[in-house]
């Protein structure tokens, strides 16, 4: 078994009296694209921090190849390098913030050939874009500058936090392509936050779940959130704005988090016939995707703004024709949600 | 990166050629007194300095301050040699031991200006009669009040005619200034004012020969104004140049240079009367 | 009142027919004030940026202290250096007083506050992200402080030329410690103040000006330097 490139133990880091995260034991594989979802201000920004030694926990250790980071942040840094949501660019022109991090890493000549490569890797014209002013790009343009920043590097741990978030399409799929090329190329892994979840569970090896600053579940879990209104008859129930509502087994109270495992949900394109006291939700099917490893497909459907996903064989896809954009009803029964 | 340069090429650039210029002239012997602006201002030094140089070989630096000021630089050992008008604290300074061989080596006089109008009529009196009554009518005086040698020379010439506590008269207004400005205050306000006759000479030229403030008391024996040359004195400062002091000194009382001051003149009139023992 | 008038006529009369003792004020006065500005540029920023970047006890009284300190007045520091270089001063040895060196200590005391106060705010002004940014991509801490410096660079350019306004008017420094000593230590200020004094106005006016082209004629050269580090 390879050594796992960061090994964290027992991480507790507070601001002030918040507890920001909490993380017994996790690990990532050399090589490896992980993805991190939950909702804002779960962790997600803190916990990528920490894997890219811009903070320190306030407990807890991080092993960065197997080597405390206590020893060598900055040489740790010189590895990993993380590109934030909103990307910052040094007034400078786009030639000299790609070459920022190789000149202070001593490289004095022969920097423009790489800086042209990752320019074109992010689909920036090198003659066109290299000579031209932090001021003269629009926002994708510049998130685009900033991977590239990032890809001349040839980095062993690339950390992306919300990369396509803020940008338009033609951007955001640019800045997909260049991260999975630069796990391609050169083995670099891959931390990746999002709220693409199709993207994350086509691309990634394993997807955690953060929530309150911990690790709540891995996998392609659909996370349902409170407040519950807890029934007479035992089992609780939360309130839609269509007037229905999801039906889930005995929450322990009414802020609890329900996962469900995306192969217990069905999506079918109309009501089926359900037995006992089965959910059958109206939604809108909003996302098709491979799966990276079970072959399987991702259907994501929104029901009054919350996704739930779940995986059908392409067969039963196309028998059922669940498409993108279509109508369709979203079923799952009560005991099958389990409890954080 | 070649634009930092630049600008790094720049500012060597700039501080090459303002730095690395040597000042004027080759490392020479350097005198260094401290003497009253009346010496300065009328152009006196720039007469005498060349010639000490050509005699010499002494470059002779000054600066010109208040005798006050002038003394204090002397106490702390900052000059060489005082040219300076003040008597009895030059005396003083002696006693105290700041100062060694002080040579009288000229005299220029003193005059009190005020407006053609003459409020006062003090027009050719006796300078004591005068100060009487100019205190005696509250006519506006305009007093240096900076500690200056002809300040010093103002408020002795009060004590002298018996006058006293004026210090907060409305009358008698203090600028704390140089002469010409006093001079100026004296004529904006109207007043009267006591003055070396170089600036008067510069103030009249610079009126175009139709000034406000005319002289009206001049000639008195009080009114006039002993300039003292005193080397610092070498057992209390022993890093000053006592030799060049007393050769500055021996220079100024020698015969051909009290001709030369005699012959300076500022707009064809003699300001400075020689007279060293 | 045609002084002004003869002030300006004068002023270009000086500088065309290359007057020597002007020319010689003019060496002297900026001689002196690159001293003192590469000083307090030197000190300054570094300072600047601690203050502005770093977090430390007290740091708000220090914040305090320099702002206070940028009230200081000319004839204070000169004053005070006086003091010091003085023959009977702590540093009387090394003969300092009437020189420009003492009037450069002076003029870096005055314009220490200017520099480091407004580089501590153009520093506190950069972007939170622009620190995450320079630490991803490797910086070290020396290549982090310049980088930071450079980012502010066009507040750091504002600081420089707020205190070489103050160092290049100054006179009460260059009076007191430098002695307005003719062909050495007499800039154009203390030239300014020796015409007023022997009433030649027109000519105090017209070494204003000049000291006014003076002026000029860095902000124009710091203007087209900014212009070539923008584009």
């Amino acid at each position: 078994m390879t050594e796992s490139i960061y090994a964290l133990k027992g991480i507790r880091h507070c601001y002030g009296d918040l507890v920001a995260l909490s993380i017994d034991d996790f690990a990532v594989a050399p090589g490896s694209i992980i993805g991190l979802v939950g909702p804002n201000g779960s962790g997600k920004s803190t916990l990528l921090r920490m894997l890219s030694f811009l903070e320190k926990p306030s407990q807890g250790e991080i092993l960065f190849s197997g080597s405390s980071e206590e020893s060598s942040t900055r040489s740790a840094r010189l590895h990993v390098t993380l590109l934030d949501q909103e990307p910052y660019l040094l007034k400078r022109s786009v030639m000299e913030n790609v070459a920022y991090g190789l000149k202070v890493r001593g490289m004095r000549q022969g920097y423009a050939i790489r800086v042209k490569e990752a320019l074109s890797w992010v689909g920036l014209a090198p003659e066109e874009f290299a000579r031209r002013q932090w001021y003269e790009l629009s926002g994708g343009e510049a998130q685009r500058v900033a991977l590239a920043c990032r890809l001349v590097l040839h980095p062993r741990v690339l950390l992306l936090d919300e990369p396509t978030s803020s940008v338009d399409a033609t951007s955001a799929a640019l800045i997909k392509e260049a991260s999975l090329r630069a796990r391609q190329e050169w083995g670099t892994t891959l931390v990746i936050a999002s709220h693409d979840w199709p993207w994350l569970h086509e691309v990634c090896d394993e997807v955690f779940h953060l929530f309150r600053g911990s690790i709540i579940g891995s996998g392609m879990g659909n996370v349902l959130f409170g407040p519950w209104t807890i029934r007479a008859d035992g089992l609780a129930e939360k309130h839609l704005a269509d007037g229905t509502a999801i039906l889930v087994s005995a929450a322990p109270n009414e802020k609890s988090m329900a996962v469900i495992d995306p192969r217990s949900v069905s999506v079918h394109k109309a009501p089926a016939a359900t037995e006992g006291r089965a959910n059958t939700l109206a939604g809108t099917i909003s996302a098709l995707a491979l799966q990276k490893h079970s072959g399987r497909v991702l259907v994501t459907a929104t029901v009054d703004s919350i996704h739930f996903h779940a995986e059908l064989s392409s067969t039963e896809v196309r028998a059922r024709g669940v498409f993108p954009g279509e109508q369709a009803w979203v079923c799952f029964r009560p005991e099958d949600v389990r409890w954080i | 990166m070649t634009r930092t340069k630049q600008v790094l090429a720049v500012a060597l650039m700039f501080v090459a050629v303002t730095g690395f210029i040597a000042p004027a002239g080759a490392e020479n012997q350097v005198l260094k007194m401290a003497t009253t602006t009346s010496t300065d201002n009328t152009g006196l030094l720039d007469y005498l300095a060349p010639r000490f140089k050509q005699d010499t070989g002494v470059e002779l630096q000054w600066v010109s301050v208040g005798t006050g000021k002038a003394l204090e630089l002397g106490r702390n050992c900052d000059v060489d040699v005082l040219l300076v008008h003040a008597p009895a604290a030059e005396k003083k300074f002696v006693e105290e031991g700041h100062g060694v061989d002080r040579r009288q080596v000229m005299y220029n006089d003193f005059v009190v200006i005020g407006p053609r109008t003459d409020p006062a009529q003090v027009r050719g009196l006796a300078v004591a009669d005068a100060m009487k009554k100019m205190a005696r009518d509250k006519a506006i005086f305009v007093s240096r009040g900076d500690d200056s040698g002809t300040n010093k020379k103002e408020i002795g010439l009060w004590k002298k005619a018996g006058i006293e506590g004026i210090d907060k008269e409305a009358w008698y207004v203090q600028t704390g200034q140089g002469m010409m400005a006093t001079i100026n205050v004296a004529a904006e306000r109207n007043g009267y004012t006591l003055t070396d006759r170089g600036t008067y000479i510069t103030y009249e030229n610079n009126q175009k020969g139709n000034p406000p403030l005319v002289i009206l008391v001049e000639g008195d024996p009080g009114l006039f104004n002993q300039y003292s040359v005193i080397p610092i004195n070498p057992a209390k400062c022993p890093d000053t140049k006592f030799d060049l002091a007393k050769k500055y000194s021996d220079w100024m009382a020698s015969e051909p240079i009290q001709q030369f001051i005699g012959d300076f003149k500022l707009l064809d009139k003699q300001l400075f009367i020689p007279n060293a023992k | 009142m045609n002084y002004i008038l003869e002030g300006l006529v004068k002023a270009f009369q000086l500088l065309l027919r290359g007057d020597p003792e002007t020319y010689s004020a003019i060496r002297v006065t900026v001689q002196v004030s690159t001293y003192s500005m590469l000083a307090s540029l030197c000190l300054g920023l570094p300072l600047g940026f601690l203050l502005g970047y770093g977090t430390f006890p007290l740091k708000k009284m220090v914040r305090t202290l320099v702002d206070t300190l940028l009230s200081l007045p000319t004839v204070l520091i000169g004053l005070i250096v006086y003091a010091f270089v003085s023959y009977r001063g702590p540093l009387g040895e090394y003969g300092l007083l009437f020189t420009l060196p003492a009037i450069a200590i002076g003029q870096t005391i005055l314009a220490l506050p200017v520099v480091v106060a407004l580089a501590a705010t153009a520093v506190e002004s950069l972007d939170q992200r622009l620190h995450t940014t320079l630490l991803t991509l490797g910086a070290n801490p020396r290549q982090f402080l310049l980088s930071n410096l450079w980012e502010a660079r066009f507040g750091l350019l504002a600081a420089g030329v707020a205190a070489y306004g103050r160092v290049l008017t100054e006179v009460g420094i260059s009076m007191m410690v430098g002695g307005n000593i003719k062909w050495h230590t007499r800039t154009i200020t203390t030239a300014v103040a020796l015409e007023t004094g022997k009433g030649q106005f027109g000519m105090g006016i017209a070494l204003g000006l000049v000291l006014m082209a003076i002026a000029l004629t860095v902000n124009l050269s710091l203007f087209f330097l900014r212009k070539r580090t923008r584009h």
